[in-house]
C-alpha cells in the first residue's frame, strides 16, 4: 500500500495477564497526503489512543505505523497536536504560547515570529497577541491552541476532539475556522471526533470506529469538494452520509449490547 | 443571618461589619484588660496592664532595639538560607528521579520527627555563638521549602507534560518551561511555613542558651518578675514575625502580577 | 508512676502495631506493583549506608565521644538506660496527647461555632489569624510567670500552639462545601443541621485531618521546647541535661525515643484519617504530607 501514513495492523493492549484490556484491535487504514480525515466513533473506544500512537506519544502493542516511509518511533517536530484542552501555559502571552514549540525546537524565533503573527491574524485573533491565557474565552484559547499546532508549518495535523469542549455556537465558528485554515495551509489530517456531523462537514474521508476493542467498521468518502461552507449542510447528501454512519454506530452498539447480554 | 431589619432605611454596609467587628472586640478586649487589672489590684508581675506595657517600650527601647535587632537579623539571615538550600535540594530532587527515590523518604520522615528536639545538640556542638541558632533554624526551616517545592515541580498540569512530551523536549526543557513555573505556588506556600519556623530556631537557641536576643531577653524579664518588659518583647517578636512572613507573601503577589497577569 | 505506665505502654504498643501494619502494606502493595524494586531498596540502601558511615567513621576517626558516638554506643545506652528513659519520656509522651486532645477539642468546637454564626466569626476570624501570625513560642516565658515551672505550663503552651491551626483547619474545610451540593440540599428541604451534618463535614474532614497532622507537631513542639525552658523533666529535659554535660550517647538516645514517639503519633493521626476515608468510601485527602 502507498501512502502517506500507513497504519498496519495495529494493536494497543493495556497491561497484562488477566487484567489484560485491548483498546485497539487490528486497525489498518492509509492516509494520502493533504487528506482530513476524520475518525468517528463513541467516547472511550480507543480513538484517543489510536491518535496517540499515530503521534509517537504511546507505543504499539503489535503492528506499525509509518509516516512518509519512516516508522514511528517517538513524537517528530514535523507533527503538530491539539489536545481537547488547549493547553496554554497561563503565564505566557498568546504569542509567547504560539512560538513555545518554536523555542522548545530550538528554530531561530525571529524567522518564526512573522509566521505567528500572520496565524493571529488568520484565526481572526488581531490584537490579542499580548494578552494572557486568563483574558480570552475557550473558543479563543483553542484558535491559539491552532496557531501554536501550525507554527512549525508541520506536515502532520493531529487533533484530539479539539472542539468537544466548547459550546454548541462557538464549536460551529472553529469548524469553520478549521476549514478555512484547511484551504490555506493543505496538511495531512488526523481529527478524532464523537459528532457526526462535524465529522462529515470537515473530512474528506470518515473512518468510523468502534467500541473496544476498537477496529474500524467503515471507510466512508465524503464528496464534498473544497472550498467548503456552511451551504452543504442542507444538501440531501449531507444527511444520507450522516444517516449512513449513524446507522452504522448503533448497529453496530445494538449487536454489541446483544453479544454481551447473551 | 442577614443584617437590616425592613424598618431601617439604609442598611449598613458589609465592609462595615467586616472591619468593625474585628475593631470593635478589640478594643473591647484592651479596655476591659485594662479595667480589670486597674479596679482587682492584680500584681504587675502577673498580669501588667496594657498602659504598663506601653510605658515600658519607653523604658527598654534600646534594649528591645538591641536584642531585637539580634533576633531578627539571624532570623532573616536563616529564612534566606533556608529558603536557599530548600530550592536546590527541591531541584535536585525534582529532577533526577533516582535522587528523589533515595531521599524522598528520607525528607518525608525529618519533616514529620519534632526537629526542635536537637536544638540542644546544635548549642552543644557548635556554642553559644550565633552559628548553633542559625544552623537549629535552617535545618527546621529546610524541610518545608524543599516539600512544598517538591511537590510543585511534581504536580505541573498533565496536560503541559504531554503537549512537552508531543513537542519532543528534552527532559531539562520540560523541567525549566513547564514544571518550575507551576511549581512556584507551592514554593511560597512553603517559604511561608519556613518564615515561622525560622523564627522559632532563632527563639528556641536563645532560650537554650544566648546572651542577646529576644528569648534570652524575655527569659531574664521571667525571672526578675518584670512581666511588662516580657510583653513588650512578645510585641516586638510579633513585628519580625510580621515582617518576615510578610516577604514571601508579597514576593509571591509580586511574581503573579509581573508573571502571569 | 508504675501503674501509670501498663495502660500507656499497651496504647504505645497499639500504635506502633498500627504504624507496623500500615508499612506492611504498603510494602506488600508495592511488590504487587513491581515498584519495590527502586522504591524501597533505594531508600534503604542510603539509610544502611549512613549507618554504616556514621558507625565506621565515628571509629576510624577517633572522634571525641564528646562530639559524636557511633550507634552502637546509642543503643548500648538505650538497652542500658531503658527504665530512665521510658520514666522520663512518660510525662512528654502525656503532656503531649493531652495537648493535642484539648487543641483538637477546642479548635473543632470553636471553628464550628466561628462557622456556624457569621457576626462572631467577622469579629473574631482577624484575631485568629493575628495570632496564628505571632512566633507562639515566644509565649513559653509568658506561661511560665502564669504558671509555674510544672506540667501546666508546659501543657498550655502546647494546647496554644496546636490549637490555632485545627481552628482555621475547620471554618476552611467547613466553609469548602461545594455550593451546588449545599443547594441541592436547600431544595431538598434539609434542616440545617442535616445539611451541616451530612454535607459540610464530609467535605471539611481532609480540611480538620490536615490542620490535625499540624497541630499534632506543635503540640509535640510545644511540650519540648517547654521541657527545655522549665528544666524538670521529660525527654526534652534528658535531651538539655545530657547535652550540656556531654553525655552524646544519651542525648542521641533521647532523641530518637522522641522521634520515635512523634513518627507514632503523626502516623496515628495518618491513620485515622485512612479509616475514615475507607469508611467515607472516598479517596478525599490532598496526598500530601
Amino acid at each position: 500500500m502507498a501512502g502517506y501514513i500507513l497504519v498496519d495492523h495495529v494493536k494497543k493492549i493495556y497491561n497484562s495477564g488477566k487484567d489484560a484490556v485491548e483498546a485497539v484491535s487490528g486497525v489498518s487504514f492509509v492516509a494520502n497526503k493533504g487528506e482530513f480525515i476524520a475518525i468517528l466513533g463513541p467516547s472511550g473506544c480507543g480513538k484517543s489512543t489510536l491518535l496517540m500512537m499515530c503521534g509517537g506519544l504511546e507505543p504499539t502493542s503489535a503492528g506499525t505505523i509509518t509516516i512518509d516511509g519512516q516508522q514511528v518511533t517517538g513524537p517528530r517536530a514535523n507533527v503538530g497536536v491539539m489536545f481537547q484542552d488547549s493547553t496554554l501555559l497561563p503565564w505566557k502571552t498568546v504569542l509567547e504560547n504560539i512560538l513555545f514549540p518554536v523555542k522548545i525546537q530550538r528554530r531561530p524565533l525571529a524567522q518564526y515570529r512573522e509566521r505567528a503573527l500572520q496565524l493571529i491574524e488568520m484565526v481572526g485573533l488581531h490584537g490579542f497577541a499580548d494578552m494572557k491565557p486568563h483574558q480570552l474565552s475557550g473558543g479563543m484559547r483553542q484558535r491559539v491552541a491552532i496557531c501554536r499546532a501550525l507554527v512549525t508549518d508541520p506536515d502532520i495535523l493531529l487533533m484530539d476532539e479539539p472542539f468537544s469542549a466548547l459550546d454548541a455556537m462557538t464549536r460551529d465558528e472553529m469548524n469553520d475556522a478549521l476549514l478555512d485554515i484547511w484551504e490555506r495551509y493543505r496538511k495531512t489530517g488526523l481529527f478524532v471526533t464523537h459528532s457526526i456531523r462535524e465529522a462529515v462537514y470537515l473530512a474528506d474521508r470518515v473512518l468510523v470506529m468502534t467500541r473496544r476493542p476498537a477496529t474500524i467498521i467503515a471507510d466512508i468518502k465524503v464528496p464534498f469538494s473544497r472550498p467548503r461552507d456552511a451551504s452543504i449542510n442542507n444538501h440531501a447528501d449531507f444527511n444520507d452520509i450522516c444517516d449512513q454512519l449513524r446507522r452504522l454506530i448503533e448497529h453496530k452498539r445494538t449487536a454489541w449490547s446483544e453479544t454481551k447480554a447473551a | 443571618m442577614t443584617s437590616g431589619s425592613a424598618s431601617q432605611d439604609k442598611p449598613i454596609p458589609e465592609a462595615a461589619y467586616a472591619l468593625g467587628l474585628p475593631l470593635v472586640l478589640g478594643v473591647a478586649v484592651l479596655v476591659g484588660w485594662q479595667l480589670a487589672v486597674r479596679l482587682t489590684g492584680i500584681s504587675p508581675v502577673i498580669v501588667p496592664a496594657p498602659t504598663d506595657i506601653v510605658r515600658s517600650f519607653g523604658s527598654i527601647a534600646g534594649d528591645l532595639l538591641h536584642h531585637g535587632w539580634a533576633t531578627g537579623s539571624e532570623a532573616l539571615f536563616a529564612f534566606i538560607l533556608s529558603v536557599l538550600f530548600g530550592v536546590a535540594a527541591a531541584l535536585l530532587l525534582g529532577f533526577s528521579t533516582l535522587a528523589f527515590e533515595t531521599f524522598y523518604p528520607g525528607l518525608v520522615v525529618f519533616q514529620i520527627i519534632p526537629k526542635i528536639a536537637l536544638a540542644p545538640l546544635f548549642t552543644f556542638w557548635l556554642g553559644i555563638a550565633s552559628t548553633s541558632r542559625l544552623s537549629c533554624a535552617v535545618f527546621i526551616s529546610f524541610f518545608p521549602v524543599t516539600l512544598a517545592t517538591m511537590t510543585g515541580l511534581k504536580r505541573a498540569d498533565v496536560n503541559a507534560l504531554r503537549l512537552c512530551q508531543a513537542l519532543g523536549a528534552s527532559r531539562l526543557q520540560t523541567f525549566v518551561s513547564v514544571q518550575i513555573p507551576y511549581a512556584l505556588p507551592y514554593f511560597f506556600s512553603g517559604a511561608k511555613v519556613a518564615a515561622t519556623m525560622s523564627i522559632i530556631g532563632i527563639v528556641v537557641g536563645e532560650f537554650i542558651s544566648a546572651n542577646a536576643g529576644l528569648g534570652y531577653y524575655m527569659l531574664r524579664a521571667q525571672s526578675y518578675g518584670e512581666t511588662a518588659h516580657l510583653f513588650a518583647a512578645i510585641l516586638v517578636l510579633c513585628c519580625i514575625g510580621l515582617f518576615l512572613y510578610i516577604i514571601p507573601v508579597q514576593a509571591e503577589r509580586w511574581v503573579r502580577r509581573w508573571w502571569w497577569n | 508512676m508504675r501503674e501509670a505506665m501498663a495502660p500507656l505502654g499497651s496504647m504505645m504498643l497499639s500504635s506502633a502495631a498500627d504504624l507496623g501494619g500500615r508499612i506492611i502494606a504498603i510494602f506488600a502493595r508495592g511488590v504487587r506493583t513491581l515498584q519495590l524494586g527502586r522504591r524501597v531498596l533505594l531508600p534503604s540502601a542510603l539509610a544502611l549506608a549512613l549507618m554504616f558511615g556514621w558507625e565506621f567513621g565515628t571509629r576510624a576517626a577517633h572522634l571525641s565521644s564528646m562530639i559524636i558516638v557511633p550507634p552502637s554506643a546509642v543503643f548500648a545506652v538505650l538497652t542500658a538506660s531503658y527504665g530512665i528513659l521510658l520514666q522520663q519520656a512518660v510525662p512528654t509522651i502525656v503532656e503531649t496527647l493531652i495537648g493535642f486532645a484539648l487543641a483538637a477539642g477546642i479548635g473543632i468546637v470553636l471553628g464550628t461555632t466561628l462557622m456556624l454564626f457569621r457576626r462572631v466569626r467577622q469579629a473574631l476570624y482577624p484575631h485568629v489569624l493575628t495570632f496564628q501570625l505571632i512566633p507562639k513560642i515566644a509565649l513559653a516565658p509568658l506561661f511560665i510567670v502564669w504558671f509555674g515551672v510544672g506540667p501546666t505550663s508546659r501543657l498550655s503552651l502546647a494546647v496554644f500552639m496546636a490549637f490555632f491551626p485545627v481552628v482555621i483547619a475547620t471554618i476552611a474545610g467547613l466553609l469548602s462545601a461545594d455550593r451546588s451540593a449545599v443547594r441541592m440540599a436547600n431544595a431538598m428541604m434539609a434542616s440545617s443541621w442535616q445539611t451541616f451534618i451530612s454535607i459540610r463535614v464530609p467535605y471539611a474532614l481532609p480540611h480538620i485531618f490536615a490542620g490535625l497532622k499540624i497541630a499534632v507537631t506543635m503540640a509535640m513542639i510545644g511540650v519540648i521546647v517547654g521541657e527545655f525552658v522549665t528544666a524538670q523533666a521529660g525527654l526534652g529535659y534528658i535531651i538539655m541535661m545530657a547535652s550540656s554535660g556531654g553525655d552524646t550517647a544519651l542525648t542521641f538516645a533521647a532523641i530518637i525515643l522522641l522521634c520515635l514517639f512523634g513518627l507514632a503519633l503523626y502516623g496515628a493521626v495518618a491513620l485515622g484519617e485512612w479509616l475514615v476515608e475507607r469508611r467515607m468510601g472516598v479517596t478525599v485527602t490532598s496526598g500530601e504530607f
